[in-house]
This record gives structure tokens, sequence and C-alpha cells, in this order.
């Protein structure tokens, strides 16, 4: 929240027009109207226009023939002559009208600016506008951070039959929960596909892209599946049962509410106005990329590190420990850059692999260079964090005290030192695992994996103010949850903790 | 007893003051430290190692000026491999590295690079652990402190660091000064949290609570009885700082939030050549090696002298 107040409240809000084509296109006034358009767009003010004003005034008083008043003409034209147009009926309206809610106006004299000297012509503009607040500004995007749908999300009158219930699904031959009257049919349903059960109820709204993704919502941008669309033989909701299919990609779990005219075709196609289709594809999205490969190499780490740690720790100042002391020595101080592109340099030179993602023929080889960057690291410090764990397990009493009693050095080890040992590793799962959802930027960039890794980067590079705070909010959030699942973790794995108070100080 | 066997004792007498004295060996505390650490063959390579670094680092650019634009306009000498480099402007110092994409000399980039990447981690180092170490030790003292202290502890350290330092570098722009900045303005709160937790450990104690019952005043109990045990807490995080600065720095360059284009540095490098770093791999490895063996070399020696200043060793 911090970190937002900040972006929202101190970065220069210019820079957002820095790659924008429309505003390098434009000039004098327009580009001025187009950046108040944009402000508001993007929530940092209210603003108004008086030609926009004027033409609401007019359409309630005259209809839609409003265009062709001789008045409305006018007062459309009064804005072009500085030296009169405070004298118009229309503009002292408008200036009432908006001085009163505390908004400031401003009038753009109708000038051309050129390398420093100024000309007459042009369009001249009035308008008005008003800050609004960064606690405001928090405000609405807090607010619209979590949307359920209800049966009333549709605005349609002819919508009678509204309903959410379960039914049986005829593309998964599952059942799935459907709406009538919600944005989406289907709001749980169930298939083939990793996670196996798919959500279009709740939507987790993270804000608009200012100018990477030029105003798209964040959330689709990283759940978006790319690649070649996934052409299948389907068959439309009508003909379900029917002999007749069709070649196409569209998912019709996805399916979502039409509100305006149903075309013939929808009509012969789809039992409902549900008909506005988002078609399949064959890859992954920026998200799943980045979490298959984070998963893949956090479970090779764990695999890999903790076996290592043990080995190091009982094998305390001999060869091997020795070597494996040099290599987490290498891997905690050296720059992870330099090491990543040690590894992609042996990889594509010794053993021929895929260097960039993109360019790839055989897509699964070009997992394993970014799988290893990753996984050697995280391997090194949790070898390093699980030998010492079991070096202080060793100097303590019972250790002693068991080896007195006569249990053989390999019980020890088992039985008590790795179980007390593990007790703290247990804890970082969860914030490892959730991590893999953020994404890693440094081998994402290397290997120019289409993840989330870099979207942060990206976004401050490109100046896009949105997906900052929207990147801000998802990993603070995410490093949140991973703090409690790992207390909870823990206490679940050692009997000795638990977050009951008990009685005393 | 007989008279001759008495006359083969003599009587000494009773001196209290001499009676009073240790015979012991003076135990000085940091001598100890250095000869537990010179004990080490390993220690004066790498210390050599660690002064030959410094004398490189601080010395070379001051006779081998680096100027990125030297041959900026002369597009003939961009991407020379240095046998190419060699060959054209002779053997020197100079261009024995060969050329990076500019016309640049790489040999004396490097130098000027690790400079300012040095110069960096140590003034950040230097805030944070200052900065951290005083407010750890005030958090760990204070227990009233400490509850305001914890909920600001809790909700800065919840945002990942790199994303702090990132968001604040883009916003206060780029420059060496908004790096330092950037780096020290949260970066100091781990350490205390840290520090804190050392310091509530000792602050415990049975002989500190004994001082304190005696009437120590707190700044007292703070210096003599507290600190003195942090010593070795200190060097270890400053061992753990310093590689870890470096890291940063080279990390903030390579993802495009870097120090700026004045200023030459080691990420700055590395980021320039890395697109191409098959085909020019003489631009590309030789900034990555010397920022490795800065980072190894001072993590290794922070590492051995942290285990030295641990008083346990001294036996």
């Amino acid at each position: 929240m911090t970190v937002m107040l900040l972006v929202f409240s101190l970065i220069d809000r210019k820079v957002i027009f820095q790659t924008d084509d429309v505003w390098n296109k434009r000039s004098n006034n327009e580009r001025t109207i187009y950046e108040y358009t944009q402000y508001q767009k993007y929530g940092y003010l209210e603003f108004d226009n008086y030609a926009t004003f004027v033409q609401q005034k007019y359409r309630g008083l005259y209809g839609d023939s409003y265009t062709k008043n001789p008045d409305f003409i006018r007062d459309m034209a009064v804005v072009q002559k500085p030296s009169e147009y405070l004298e118009n009926e229309s503009v002292k309206e408008f200036m009432a009208k908006y001085s009163a809610k505390g908004y400031n106006i401003v009038y753009l004299e109708p000038l051309t600016y050129n390398n420093g000297r100024v000309k007459p012509g042009g369009t001249g503009y009035l308008i008005a506008s008003r800050e609004r607040s960064v606690f405001l500004r928090l405000w609405d995007y807090l607010k619209g951070f979590i949307t359920i749908e209800t049966v009333n999300d549709v605005k349609d009158p002819e919508l009678t039959d509204r309903y959410i219930r379960i039914e049986k699904d005829p593309y998964s031959g599952f059942f799935a929960l459907v709406g009538s009257g919600t944005t989406h049919k289907y709001l749980v349903y169930f298939d083939g596909r990793f996670p196996f059960m798919h959500w279009n109820w709740i939507h987790l709204n993270l804000g608009v892209s200012y100018t990477k993704y030029r105003g798209q919502q964040i959330t689709d941008v990283i759940n978006q599946p790319t690649g070649e669309l996934d052409t299948r033989l389907v068959q439309y909701p009508a003909l379900v049962g029917t002999d007749k299919w069709d070649e196409s990609a569209v998912d019709f779990h996805k399916l979502a509410y039409n509100n305006g005219e149903l075309s013939e075709m929808d009509k012969e196609l789809f039992n409902d106005k549900y008909t506005v289709v988002t078609y399949k594809r064959k890859g992954l999205s920026m998200l799943e990329n980045s979490f298959v490969i984070g998963l893949i190499a956090t479970v090779f780490a764990y695999l890999l590190g903790i076996p290592l740690g043990v080995f190091n720790a009982r094998n305390k100042d001999k060869l091997g420990d020795k070597l494996g002391m040099w290599y987490i020595i290498f891997i905690t101080s050296v720059p992870a850059l330099a090491y990543i592109f040690l590894f992609a340099a042996i990889g594509t030179t010794l053993f021929k692999l895929p260097y960039a993602f993109a360019n790839a023929e055989v897509k699964i080889l070009a997992y394993i260079l970014p799988i290893i960057s990753l996984t050697l690291p995280h391997m090194g410090s949790l070898m390093m964090w699980m030998r010492r764990y079991m070096i202080d397990q060793m100097n303590s009493d019972y250790v002693k005290f068991a080896r007195a009693e006569g249990m053989s050095e390999g019980e020890i080890f088992s039985q008590h030192i790795a179980r007390n040992a593990i007790i703290p590793i247990v804890h970082g799962i969860p914030a490892n695992i959730l991590a893999c959802l953020v994404g890693a930027i440094i081998t994402e960039r290397v290997y120019a994996v289409p993840g989330v890794g870099n979207l942060l980067t990206n976004a401050i590079n490109g100046h896009d103010n949105g997906i900052i705070v929207a990147c801000t909010v998802f990993y603070t959030s995410l490093s949140i949850i991973a703090l409690i699942l790992g207390d909870l973790l823990m206490a679940k794995y050692d009997p000795r903790i638990s977050f009951e108070t008990k009685g005393g100080r | 007893m007989s008279e001759k066997e008495k006359n083969l004792f003599t009587f000494i007498d009773h001196d209290t003051i001499e009676s009073e004295r240790i015979i012991a060996p003076r135990y000085s505390y940091w001598r100890s430290v250095f000869r537990v650490f010179f004990r080490k063959k390993s220690n004066w390579v790498l210390l050599g190692l660690f002064v030959l670094l410094i004398v490189g680092v601080f010395i070379i650019p001051m006779f081998a000026p680096y100027d990125p634009n030297e041959n900026v306009t002369r597009a003939q000498y961009f991407h020379k491999s240095p046998a190419e480099a060699i060959r054209t402007f002779g053997f020197s110092f100079k261009w024995i590295l060969g050329t990076g994409g500019f016309g640049n000399s790489i040999s004396y980039g490097i130098w000027s690079s690790a400079k300012t990447s040095l110069l960096l981690a140590v003034i950040c180092a230097a805030i944070n652990m200052f900065v951290g170490t005083i407010m750890g030790a005030v958090w760990g003292y204070s227990k009233r402190f400490d509850q305001v202290m914890l909920v600001i502890y809790n909700i800065i350290a919840n945002v990942p660091y790199i994303l702090v330092v990132t968001v604040l570098v883009y916003i206060i722009g780029s420059g060496f000064w908004s790096f330092v900045f950037a780096l020290t303005v949260t970066g100091w709160l781990s350490i205390a949290y840290f520090f804190r937790t050392q310091v509530m450990i000792i602050r415990d104690r049975e002989y500190s609570l004994a001082s304190r019952c005696l009437g120590s005043p707190i700044p007292r109990v703070i210096s003599k009885n507290i600190l003195p045990f942090q010593t070795s807490v200190i060097v270890t995080i400053l061992a753990r700082e310093l590689p870890y600065y470096i890291s940063m720095e080279v990390f903030l360059s390579y993802i495009g939030v870097g120090l700026g284009a004045e200023v030459p540095s080691l990420g700055r490098m590395i980021q320039e050549a890395q697109t191409a770093f098959l085909i020019y791999p003489w631009e590309f490895w030789p900034p990555v090696a010397v920022a490795a063996a800065i980072t190894i070399i001072l993590y290794v020696l922070g590492q051995n002298l942290a285990d030295a200043s641990d008083p346990r060793t001294h036996m």
C-alpha cells in the first residue's frame, strides 16, 4: 500500500505518454485534450469538455436532431473566439456548474505552437478538471479488486430467467456451475487441463495497463494463453446431440453474454445469448510458463539440496563437504547474472540446447536451461541451510545423550537430527512455491521466456504505472500469504509450536 | 623436625598485592582475532588478492582514465577482438582485452567500473550498517520501541526488497546518489531486525541483568555489556552485505534501472554486452569475471574474519 501511494503520487504522470503513438502524432491543444482524457481514464482526475457539455444540453432540449439547431451551432463555435466566449450563456452555465463543484476551469486559446513560435489558428477548447486525491484513487482500486459475478450482472431487460445452478456440462461430461444473468455462462467447470477446476466466477482485478498492453486488464494479460489456435472438432451448444461437427478453436467454457443483437448464424449455433467467444490456444499463458518452470526447479532443488546438505553435514570437513562448501560460496557470492550466463554458454555450446525460448524448434528442450539455472542456486542455499541446521543439532545435548544410550549414528541422524533440522526448511516451502508465480527476472530475461518475471521490469522501462501498481499489490499479497501458510505448515510439522495463547505473559 | 631441616625453609612475607596478580597471559581481543585469522594460510592468499584488487581499483583508473566515447565516431574500431585490437593499436595494456561496442577499451573500462561498484557497495554497506546497528541496538533494548518498530517492520518487510529498490530508482531517477538512497532507505531495516534479536538474547543474560541492578546507565550497558558481544555478528553481516550490493548493482543495471549513462559500472558493461555475449565474448566475460572475483574475495574474507572474531575460536 505504501508503495502504491508512492507510485500514485510521486511518479510524473507525463511519462506514460513517452511511448504513446497517439500522443506523439497529436499536437497543440488536441494533445492537451488527449492527455486529459487519458488521465481521466486512469483515474488521475475528473474532466469535462465544454463541447460534450453543450452536446448533452441540446440533446436534452431537442432530442437527436439537436445538431441542426442554430443555438447549438452558435454555442459550439463560441469557444473559437477568445474575445467574446465569456459572454455566451452556455459558457456561463458551464463555468457556474463546475466552479461550484470545485473544478479548475482552463481555457485553451485557439493557437498553434511551433518551435516556440505561437500563431493563431487551430481549435480552442474550454475544459474543467478536478484532481482526484491519492486516497480516493487507492479506494477506487481496492473497491474493484475482487469482483464476483451475480445474476444481475447483465443489464438486458429481455433476459427474464436468471439463476445459478449446477447442470450437466456437455463439453466435459461432468457437472458445472452454470449461470444465467452472469457475465459468463460457466462459472465453475472442470476439464482435462491443469489445474482441472476452473473459475469464471470470481475475478481478481489488478488494474489496467497504461502503456505496454494499452488498456488491457492485467489479469487477462498474464492469464492469456499464447501461441497457435488449438483447433479441434467441436459441436456448438445448439448442435449438441446432432451429428454436425465443426472445426473450431472456440472455448465453450468461456462463453460470455452478448449485449447486442444476435446475428442469424449465432441464433443457429447457440441456444441463448451467451455468444461472445474466446479461442483456445496451444501455448501456455505467461503465468503458466513461469509457474511450470519455477515449480519444476523448486521440486528439483528440494530433492537434490536436502540430501546433499545432509550428506555434507555427515561428512563434515571431508572432501565432499569442502567441495559442497565451495559450490555454496560460489553460488551465494557471485552475482546471479554471472552464473546464469555461464550456464547459458555451457548449455548452448557444449550440449547444443536451444538458447532463446522463442526460436526453439522443440519447445520442451527450451525449458531445460531455465530450469537448471533456477535449480542450481536454490539448491545451493537449501544445501547451506540444511547443513547449518544439521551441524547445530549435532552439537546439542540430546544427540550426545542418544549416542551414550548406544544408538547407531544412522539412527541418530535419521530419527533425531534430520527431523529437527528440517523444521525451519519446511517453513520456506509455501513461499518458494508461491514465488514461482512471480517468475524469475534474470532467468526469464536471459532465455527470453514469455513469463511474468519481467512484467515489472518491462513496465518500469515502458513507464507503465498500471502494471507497476499491479505487480506491487500482487507480489506483496503473495508474500503475506506465503508467510501465513509457512507458519501454519510449521505448526503442523512441529508439535512444539502452537498459535493458541497459553497462560502467562 | 630437626634444626637442620628447619633451615631448609625460609619465611616469606605475605604480600597482598602480589597475591592478587593474575599470571595468565594477557588477552587482547583484536590480537587474538588476527592471530586466529592469519593462522589459516588461505587467508594470506586472499588478503594478498584483496590488496591487489584495492590497488587495481583505486590506482589503475588514475593512470588509465576510461573514456567510453573515445572512439564513438570511428566505426572501424567497434567490436575488435583482443587479437585484432593488438594488431590495430599495437600491444598495450589498454587494448589487451579488445574493444567494446563503441570502440571503448575493455581493460580500462573494467577498472573504472569496478571502482564505481566497489564505492557503491562500501557506501551503502557503511550507511546501512551504521543505521542498522544503532537502530537495532535501541530496538532490541527498549521494549516500547520494539512494539512500534515491529509494526513498521512488518509493513515494509513484506514488500519484496527488489521491488522497493526498482520502484524507488524509477521514481527518483537514476544516478549514483539516488541509487545509494534507494538501496539504503529500507535496506537498514533487515540488518536492524537481525541485530535486534541478537541484542535481545544478550540483554536478558544474568550478567547484564546484574549490571542493570547495580545501577549502570543504559548507554553503558549497551556499549560495555552488549556491543562487545556483537562484533562477530557485525562482521558476519558485513561479509554478506558488501558482495550483496555489488550483485544488486549488476542486477539493477541489467534490468535497465541502472546508474545512468554517464557513470561506468560493471552492471552497465555487462548489460551492454549481454545481447551478443556468444559473438563478442571478450566484451562480456571480463566485467563478469571481475564482479565474480570481487564478490567471492569479499565474501570468503568476510566469513573467515567473522569466524576469527568469535571469541570461542580463540582457544
